[in-house]
C-alpha cells in the first residue's frame, strides 16, 4: 500500500478555501460492513478498512460484522466519541435500505444526519461480482475512496416539518380498497374511495367460492361493501377516475372526474324499472359474455351503490337520439341524458393505491386456441359458469351446445412463468383455483373426469395442501405433469384433444375433452399504469408497483405518503390482500394520526444572481416545484417551492447558468467522486488505461 | 435382465436400469457450463415441463424425449448424452414453445459437438465426413444422383474434370488446416 498521494489531499485541502463549508477541518468516520456473508463473503472488509484508514481526511475505520445492528451503531457511537469525528462514510448495503437508519444513528451521536455517505458495496459490488472477487475488493476500494472524497464535502442540513391533512384516497373498489377504506374510515378518518366501474367488489365479486375454505366470494363481501356504503366517513366516488395528483405527503390536490352516469344518484333508488323498458341488449362485461344486460343497467345484483348506469356507446338515445323509455318510465324522475362530466377536487394527506389486476388475455394466435375454439375457455369464465347467481344458475356448461361436460381439463401456467411472453412471475392463485373449481365441478357433477396439467403445484398456504389432498383423495382428480403442446378440435363434436407429454411416464399422451379451462394468470391492470404515472411511483420489472422494501416496508412505495395493497403490488389472494390493506390503512393512519411530517432537505437551491428566468426548470421539472416570478430587482426569476421538490436534480443539470444545484449532489461533490475514481492510490494495480494513454501520446 | 424387461426398456434406459443407482462420480457438474460453451442456452433454467418433447415431431415417432436429455444435462449424466442418436431435425419448433425460453435445438447442436470431441461418431456421420473430402460434399455423387441432376435440368458431375480437382483441393486444405480431418479420424484420407 503506497501513502496517500499528493493530488488527492492537496484537491481536500483546497476547497475549504472556497468558502461553502464550515471551516472545520474534515475528519471522516468509514465503517465498512461484511453484511454477513453478503458482502465479506466476496469482498474482503479488512483490506477495504484498511485501505480506507490511509485515505486523506479519515480519523477512524472500522469493520463490522452488521453495522446495521444494535452492536454496529454502538461501535458507530463510540468511534464518533472517540475520534471526533465530524463525517461518516459507510460502506454497507444500498442507501434506500438503510439511510435512515444510519442517519437516526449519527444523529443520536450529536451529528446533522445528512453528513453521511453510504456507499453501496453490496448491491453494486458483491451481489454482482460474486465470482471475481479481487476485482470486487478493489472496486470496493475505489467506491469508499468516492465516498471519502464526497463525504469531505457535506455540508449539514436542516429538515422541515409539514402538517398532514387528516383525509385518506383510496383508489380502486376492489376487497383491497374496501378494506383498507373501512379500517380508516373506523379510526376517524375522512376518506375517498375512487372506482373506475360503476360499482365497487372488484374480481372478487365475479368469483364463486374462494378456496381453501369454500366460502361464497360474494357472500363474504357484500356485507362489506353495505357496510363501507353506509359509513359517513367514507365519501365513495363509484364509475370516477382519478385525472390528476399534486403536492407531497401530507398535501395532497387531488383532482377526480365523476363520468356522467346519466342517472342522478342521489334520485335513483334502484328499482330496476328503467333496464325492464330497455330494449338494448349487450353482452354483460361483468358476466363475461355469457349473458346480457340492458344498455341502462347495475353489473351485478348486489352492486354498490345500486345505482343504475347509462351505458353511452349503447344507448339508442346517444346512438340515433331516440327512445328515452327509460326517462319515461323512472318515476323518480332520476334519468338526465344531459348529464354531464364533473371533475371534484380535494385534499387528502395520504394515498392507498389498490388498482389491483386483471387476469391474463391468451394471445389471439396462441398454443391453447382460446379465441378459435369456442370450448377453451379461461377461469374467470368459469366461475361466472359455476356461480350460483351466474349466467346459468351455477350449472356448469359448455358454450359450444349447451351440454354438461363430462371430461374437464385445466391447463395450468398460461400467462405465468412463461419467459416467451415476459411474464416470468407466478402468479400464485392459479393452482389453488384450479384446485377449487375442480371440487366444485366434482360436487355438482360426480362423473366428470377432471384431469389438472400441471408443470408444479403451488399449495403454500394454511389449508391449501389439504385441499389438494382431498381432490385428490375424495374427488379422484386426476393430475398430469406436463405443459400441453398441442390443442386440437372435433370439428363435429367441438370436443377437445390435448396432446402432452406426461413428463413423469416419460410418454406422449393424447386425451379428450370436452371442456379445456386455462388457468390463466395475473398481470398488471391498465387503470394501475394509468395510476403509476399520474402518482410517479415505480413498478418492478414485472409490471407491478414495487413497494419500498421487499420484506419490511411490504405496503409503502417510494413516494413518501402513498402506499400500495393488494395485486397491484404483485399477484396474490383474498386473504394475503386483506392483510395488505389493513397493513397499508395502518401505515396511513399512523401519518395523519401524527398529524404532521418531516421532509427531506434534500432539495434545489437556487442563486438567484445566476438566474435569468428562462424557464427550463419550470419545464423540465416532473413535480412542478420551480416557478416564475418578477423580481423586485427587476426581472423574471425562478424560485423553487421546496415541499415540492423531491432532490432529483433534473433542473440543476439542465441550468444553463448553473444557477440551480442540487443539495448533496452539488457539482463540486459529484466532481470530487469523479477524481476520486480516476486517481487509485491505495495499492491499485496501474489501470491499463493509463498505459495505452501513454503510448498513444 | 429378463425378457419382459428387455421388451420394455431399451437403449439408453438400459443402461439405467443397470446401474440401478447413479452415484457421485457418474456426474459431470460443469456439464451445463460446457454446453453454453458450444453454443446452447443455459439448461439449468428448464422447467421439465415437458412442452418440448410434445411438439417435437421426431418424439412423436421414435423414443426420443427431448425433455429428458435435457434433464441429464442438469444432472450431469454427460455419458448418457453423448449416445443420444442424432435424430433432432433442428426444425426449431421446440424453441418456440419453450417457456423458459431455452432453445433445446441448440442444446442438440452443442451435444453433438461434444460428442464428437470425445470421438463418439455414429458411423453415418463418419461416412459424411468422409464424403466431404472425396467428394466435395456429404452425399457422394454417383450415377443415381447425376440421374436426378438430369431431370432437375442441372449439369452433370464429374470428379475426373480439372476444375472439380481444384475445388477439392480448396477443400482438403481448408479441412486440414480447420483440424477437422483429425476430428473425424479420417487424416491419411486428405492429401494437399
Amino acid at each position: 500500500m503506497g501513502s496517500p498521494e499528493p493530488l488527492e489531499k492537496d484537491s481536500v485541502e483546497r476547497t475549504p478555501s472556497q468558502g461553502t463549508r464550515d471551516a472545520t477541518e474534515p475528519r471522516i468516520g468509514v465503517f465498512v460492513c461484511h453484511c454477513g456473508s453478503n458482502i465479506a463473503g466476496v469482498v474482503d472488509c479488512v483490506k477495504v478498512r484498511d485501505a480506507a484508514e490511509k485515505l486523506p481526511g479519515v480519523v477512524v475505520a472500522r469493520d463490522n460484522k452488521y453495522t446495521c445492528s444494535d452492536l454496529g451503531q454502538e461501535e458507530i457511537l463510540k468511534a464518533i466519541k472517540e475520534g471526533d469525528v465530524n463525517r461518516v462514510v459507510i460502506a454497507s448495503c444500498s442507501p434506500r435500505l438503510h439511510e435512515p437508519t444510519f442517519r437516526a444513528c449519527i444523529q443520536r451521536a450529536g451529528l446533522n444526519p445528512y453528513v453521511l455517505h453510504m456507499v453501496n458495496i453490496r448491491e453494486q459490488c458483491s451481489w454482482v461480482h460474486a465470482h471475481e472477487k479481487e476485482n470486487a475488493t478493489q472496486k470496493a476500494i475505489d467506491l469508499v475512496r468516492m465516498g471519502v472524497s464526497k463525504a469531505a464535502r457535506l455540508e449539514p442540513l436542516e429538515a422541515r416539518e409539514v402538517p398532514v391533512e387528516r383525509a385518506a384516497l383510496v383508489v380502486g373498489g376492489g376487497v383491497t380498497g374496501i378494506q383498507s377504506a373501512l379500517d380508516l374510515a373506523n379510526m376517524g378518518f375522512k376518506v375517498y374511495l375512487v372506482e373506475s366501474k360503476p360499482s365497487i367488489g372488484g374480481v372478487m365479486a365475479q368469483l364463486d367460492k374462494t378456496f381453501p375454505t369454500g366460502d361464497c366470494a360474494i357472500c363474504i363481501l357484500a356485507p362489506k361493501m353495505v357496510e363501507l356504503s353506509r359509513n359517513p366517513n367514507i365519501e365513495l366516488l363509484s364509475y370516477s377516475e382519478v385525472e390528476e395528483v399534486k403536492g407531497y405527503i401530507g398535501n395532497y390536490d387531488v383532482k377526480v372526474r365523476r363520468k356522467a352516469r346519466f342517472v342522478h344518484e342521489d334520485k335513483c333508488v334502484g328499482c330496476g324499472v328503467c333496464t325492464d323498458v330497455c330494449p338494448v341488449k349487450v353482452d354483460n362485461e361483468f358476466d363475461m359474455g355469457f349473458a346480457k344486460r340492458k344498455a341502462i343497467y347495475v353489473p351485478f345484483p348486489q352492486a354498490v351503490p345500486l345505482k343504475y348506469t347509462v351505458d353511452k356507446e349503447n344507448c339508442l338515445h346517444f346512438k340515433k337520439g331516440k327512445c328515452q323509455l327509460c326517462v319515461k318510465a323512472c318515476t323518480n324522475k332520476a334519468i338526465d341524458h344531459k348529464m354531464e362530466d364533473e371533475v371534484l377536487d380535494f385534499k387528502v394527506g395520504t394515498i392507498i393505491v389498490a388498482t389491483g389486476s386483471e387476469t391474463y388475455v391468451p394471445m389471439r394466435k396462441g398454443v391453447y386456441k382460446y379465441w378459435e375454439y369456442e370450448n377453451v375457455i379461461s377461469a374467470l369464465e368459469l366461475e361466472r359458469l359455476l356461480n350460483a347467481s351466474g349466467p346459468t344458475g351455477g350449472h356448469l356448461i359448455r358454450p359450444s351446445d349447451k351440454a354438461t361436460p363430462k371430461r374437464v381439463a385445466f391447463i395450468q401456467c398460461v400467462g405465468s412463468r412463461n419467459k416467451k411472453i415476459g411474464n416470468n412471475y407466478c402468479s400464485r392463485v392459479c393452482c389453488m383455483y384450479a384446485i377449487k373449481n375442480a371440487q366444485i365441478i366434482k360436487e355438482h357433477e360426480p362423473d366428470t373426469e377432471i384431469a389438472v396439467y400441471y408443470n408444479d403445484i403451488r399449495a403454500f398456504g394454511k389449508g391449501f395442501e389439504e385441499l389438494y389432498h382431498r381432490v385428490r383423495e375424495e374427488y379422484g382428480v386426476e393430475f398430469f405433469r406436463g405443459r400441453p403442446a398441442k390443442l386440437s378440435e372435433d370439428s363435429a363434436t367441438k370436443s377437445i384433444t390435448i396432446r402432452a407429454e406426461e413428463t413423469l411416464l416419460n410418454k406422449i399422451t393424447e386425451r379428450e375433452f370436452d371442456l379445456v379451462v386455462l388457468s390463466t394468470g395475473l398481470v398488471p391492470s391498465e387503470g394501475s399504469k394509468r395510476i403509476g404515472k399520474i402518482l410517479s411511483i415505480t413498478t418492478s420489472p414485472d409490471g407491478f408497483f414495487m413497494e419500498a422494501h421487499p420484506k419490511l416496508r411490504p405496503v409503502d412505495t417510494a413516494a413518501d405518503g402513498v402506499f400500495v395493497a393488494g395485486c397491484a403490488q404483485a399477484p396474490k389472494d383474498i386473504p394475503d390482500s386483506v392483510a395488505q390493506a389493513k397493513a397499508a390503512a395502518s401505515s396511513a393512519a399512523a401519518l395523519m394520526l401524527t398529524g404532521k411530517v418531516r421532509i427531506e432537505p434534500l432539495t434545489v437551491a437556487i442563486d438567484e444572481d445566476l438566474c435569468v428566468g428562462c424557464g427550463l426548470c419550470a419545464e423540465l421539472c416532473p413535480y412542478g416545484a420551480p416557478e416564475l416570478y418578477e423580481s423586485e430587482k427587476g426581472g423574471t426569476k425562478a424560485r423553487i417551492i421546496e415541499a415540492l421538490c423531491h432532490g432529483c436534480g433534473t433542473c440543476a443539470a439542465s441550468c444553463p447558468q448553473k444557477a440551480l444545484t442540487a443539495k448533496q449532489f452539488t457539482d463540486e461533490q459529484i466532481n470530487s467522486e469523479i477524481v476520486a475514481a480516476l486517481t487509485p492510490i491505495c495499492g491499485a494495480q496501474k489501470p491499463p488505461q493509463k498505459k495505452n494513454a501513454e503510448t498513444e501520446v | 435382465m429378463g425378457e419382459v424387461e428387455k421388451t420394455f426398456i431399451s437403449g439408453l434406459k438400459e443402461k439405467l436400469v443397470e446401474e440401478k443407482v447413479i452415484d457421485e462420480s457418474q456426474l459431470d457438474r460443469d456439464f451445463a457450463k460446457e454446453i453454453t460453451k458450444y453454443g446452447g442456452k443455459d439448461v439449468m433454467t428448464c422447467l421439465q415441463c415437458g412442452n418440448c418433447t410434445g411438439v417435437c415431431p421426431i418424439s412423436l415417432k421414435i423414443d426420443y424425449k427431448t425433455r429428458s436429455i435435457i434433464k441429464y444435462c442438469q444432472f450431469g449424466l454427460k455419458s448418457y448424452t453423448l449416445g443420444t442418436r442424432w435424430v433432432c431435425a433442428t426444425c426449431y419448433r421446440c424453441y418456440e414453445h419453450c417457456p423458459a425460453d431455452i432453445n433445446p435445438a441448440e442444446v442438440m447442436i452443442a451435444l453433438r459437438h461434444i460428442a464428437v470431441r470425445e470421438g463418439v461418431i455414429p458411423p453415418f456421420i463418419k461416412v459424411a465426413a468422409t464424403n466431404l473430402v472425396r467428394y466435395g460434399q456429404s452425399v457422394k455423387p454417383d450415377e443415381e444422383i447425376n440421374k436426378i441432376r438430369n431431370e432437375l435440368g442441372l449439369e452433370q458431375v464429374h470428379s475426373s474434370e480439372p476444375s472439380y480437382k481444384k475445388v477439392l483441393r480448396e477443400i482438403g486444405v481448408l479441412i486440414h488446416a480447420s483440424k477437422y480431418d483429425k476430428l473425424i479420424g479420417i487424416e491419411e484420407e486428405v492429401k494437399i
